[in-house]
């Protein structure tokens, strides 16, 4: 019981990375109606920018990362302001071709500005670790999974209570309707693609420690808030974060009770055949294209 | 070409169609093309271009084989796939364990490293293709997952990460080909490709993609049934990309779990987006432009070109200009510049 119980807090940490990254792709999915590809290459690339203030410079860790947060917004808008909002007549597959394009970029521009060599990240609270009922959990993991848990509280209350909340929710049922109420959707827009990009960079933040900070960092977190996405529906918010927490359960218990080095896989073809029989997600419902 | 002549061009049509000679055949013109490319290894046993020049040439005529597949799927289908790189690994490690480990001859252990990734291709196809697009590019993206991890755990097949080796191909149990002439088949390959890919979009199934194009559910009302053409155009996709794996291990003689990545799979997708959508030539040269220019032109850079990554920057870059700013490609350079040419003689003609 206490290993489940110890798998389950653990997967609450991995979960909230996951949902972090996943919000941050529904949230470009809905305002802009495209799929985000490049939203893990853009938090890898803020999570270097990060490691590169706390070793290189010698900044305290809470101040780089904030900096971080900073390059990450600066980031997020210039991409919008620069190329998505020149692309108003691009096709909604040739936007995404424009965000693959930017993950080429970001891989590009990385090596560039940090180097080849790996780098690494400590945790935020280096040691210590609190038990639940035999089951132990760090100091770090619970501040991830709270710092997790409040982003999202306070989104979902951005979201559902403030006026902001209801600009990006016109915004993402109908650009067009939105902006002839007076919604504007150009600073929506705008504000969508920096705070994806900040979640980017906080599920980076997270994530690092545990491995090290390469090009390939946010891989895995990517492909995971996806599929996260694609188990909850695209069409809510609230769908891909309850995805990302069942995803990071699921992948332990595979990883822990069927196979260490295949676990990853097995929930990756577990989805595709999920996808068959539930094609909409858990809580998404079919949408209905009119001509 | 009767109901071509009517309208106001008709006077121009006939002159063209008088002055249609074999020049203008098309599959002349693929052959002709394919000559010409054979002739590298030639030019460089002559001592006018450097020996390098005939893996980086062969190279980019690989890739041209799996952009053409990728080509019919995202010109045609505006689907994304993420997997091409996927499916041109599994299909290189194939044929190499099949022709190195099992001893198979080289057409047999084509056939069936096209074959089985063409299925694991129908299976996604039918899980993800019966939703909107973007299903295809996560499931595919998942899969290329899958098999990278493949790749690197798998090691009794794939020989891990010190990569796996095969030979240059024996055709027919007799004839073993060294590097020119695997890359005379190279060449081969590729014309066939481009003839197939010809007859096949101005064939019944062109007309169903280019209906598919134009709209979605204008195609389905004529009868176009969306699911069976959306799977015919991955699966032709995947089947692409195997070849293009086989030759390419067959050629490069090496394949390692690193060459497999999104990054490979991005390079193809800029391929087709640069070089022209819906266009076999455009194909060939977007890979000309992605493969060749980063290693002849960028690296010569002082300083810019000896940091790793630039050619990413340089096709990324790439990609978002043509995409925003010239969305046919650059293939439709040329008949522009040739329109802008004949009007400007057309005018002195009339001035004078």
């Amino acid at each position: 019981m206490s290993t489940f119980l110890q798998l389950f807090l653990r997967s609450l940490e991995t979960g909230g990375i996951f949902a972090l990254a996943a919000l941050g792709i529904i949230i470009i999915y809905r305002t802009n109606n495209l799929i985000h590809f490049a939203q893990g290459t853009m938090g890898m690339f803020n999570t270097y920018v990060v490691t590169f203030f706390f070793t290189t410079v010698g900044a305290p860790l809470w101040l780089a990362v904030i900096c971080g947060l900073v390059s990450a917004t600066l980031s997020g808008a210039v991409v919008d302001f620069v190329i998505i909002r020149n692309a108003k007549k691009v096709t909604a597959s040739g936007k995404e071709i424009i965000t693959l394009g930017l993950i080429m970029i970001f891989l590009g521009i990385t090596p560039m500005l940090f180097g080849v060599d790996p780098l690494s990240l400590p945790k935020f609270i280096p040691t210590g670790s609190v038990s639940f009922f035999g089951a132990a959990i760090s100091y770090n993991g619970m501040l991830n999974i709270i710092i997790g848990l409040a982003i999202m509280g306070f989104l979902f209350y951005l979201l559902q209570k403030t006026k902001l909340g209801l600009a990006i929710r016109t915004t993402a049922s109908n650009e067009y309707t939105a902006r002839l109420m007076g919604v504007p959707t150009r600073s929506v827009t705008l504000f969508a693609w920096a705070l994806a990009a900040i979640l980017g960079c906080l599920a980076g933040v997270m994530i690092a420690p545990t491995t090290s900070v390469t090009l390939n960092l946010m891989d895995s977190v990517q492909v995971n808030a996806f599929i996260a996405c694609v188990l909850g529906g695209f069409q809510t918010f609230y769908g891909p974060v309850l995805g990302a927490y069942i995803i990071g359960v699921l992948k332990n218990l595979l990883i822990y009770y069927v196979s260490s080095v295949w676990g990853e896989q097995i929930l990756y073809l577990l989805i595709i055949v999920f996808i068959v029989f539930k094609p909409w997600g858990l809580i998404g419902k079919k949408t209905i294209k009119k001509v | 070409m009767a109901s071509k002549i009517m309208g106001t061009g008709a006077g121009k049509t006939l002159q063209q169609n008088g002055r249609k000679t074999i020049l203008h055949n098309p599959y002349f013109q693929f052959v002709l093309f394919g000559v010409i490319i054979a002739c590298v290894p030639l030019l460089s046993s002559a001592g006018i271009l450097r020996s390098s020049y005939i893996t980086l040439v062969g190279s980019v005529l690989i890739y041209s084989v799996a952009a053409m597949g990728l080509n019919l799927l995202f010109g045609y289908s505006g689907l994304i796939s993420l997997g091409t790189a996927g499916f041109m690994g599994l299909a290189a490690y194939m044929s190499a364990y099949l022709t190195s480990n099992l001893g198979l001859p080289f057409e047999l252990s084509l056939v069936i490293s096209i074959a089985v990734p063409v299925i694991i291709g129908i299976l996604i196809g039918l899980a993800s293709l019966r939703m909107e697009g973007l299903y295809l590019a996560i499931v595919t993206l998942c899969v290329s997952e899958v098999l990278r991890k493949t790749f690197e755990e798998l090691e009794v097949f794939t020989n891990g990460f010190s990569g796996k080796t095969a030979a240059y191909p024996k055709i027919l149990g007799f004839l073993q080909l060294n590097r020119d002439t695997t890359y005379v088949l190279l060449v081969v390959a590729l014309v066939i490709i481009m003839i197939l890919t010809y007859n096949l979009v101005n064939g019944q199934t062109g007309r169903a993609f280019h209906a598919m194009r134009g709209s979605v559910v204008a195609a389905q009302a004529m009868g176009v049934n969306l699911l069976k053409y959306r799977l015919l155009a991955f699966a032709l996709a995947t089947a692409y990309a195997s070849l293009s794996g086989v030759l390419y291990v067959h050629f490069i003689k090496y394949t390692y779990p690193s060459t497999w990545t999104m990054g490979m799979s991005l390079n193809i997708l800029a391929v087709i987006v640069i070089g022209g959508l819906r266009s076999i030539y455009g194909t060939i040269l977007g890979a000309a432009i992605v493969f060749i220019i980063p290693d002849l032109l960028l690296k010569q850079i002082p300083v810019l070109g000896q940091i790793n990554g630039f050619s990413y920057i340089f096709s990324g870059v790439l990609i978002i200009c043509v995409i925003m700013f010239y969305p046919n490609g650059l293939i439709k350079v040329f008949p522009e510049l040739a329109g802008l040419f004949r009007k400007k003689k057309g005018k002195g003609e009339s001035n004078g």
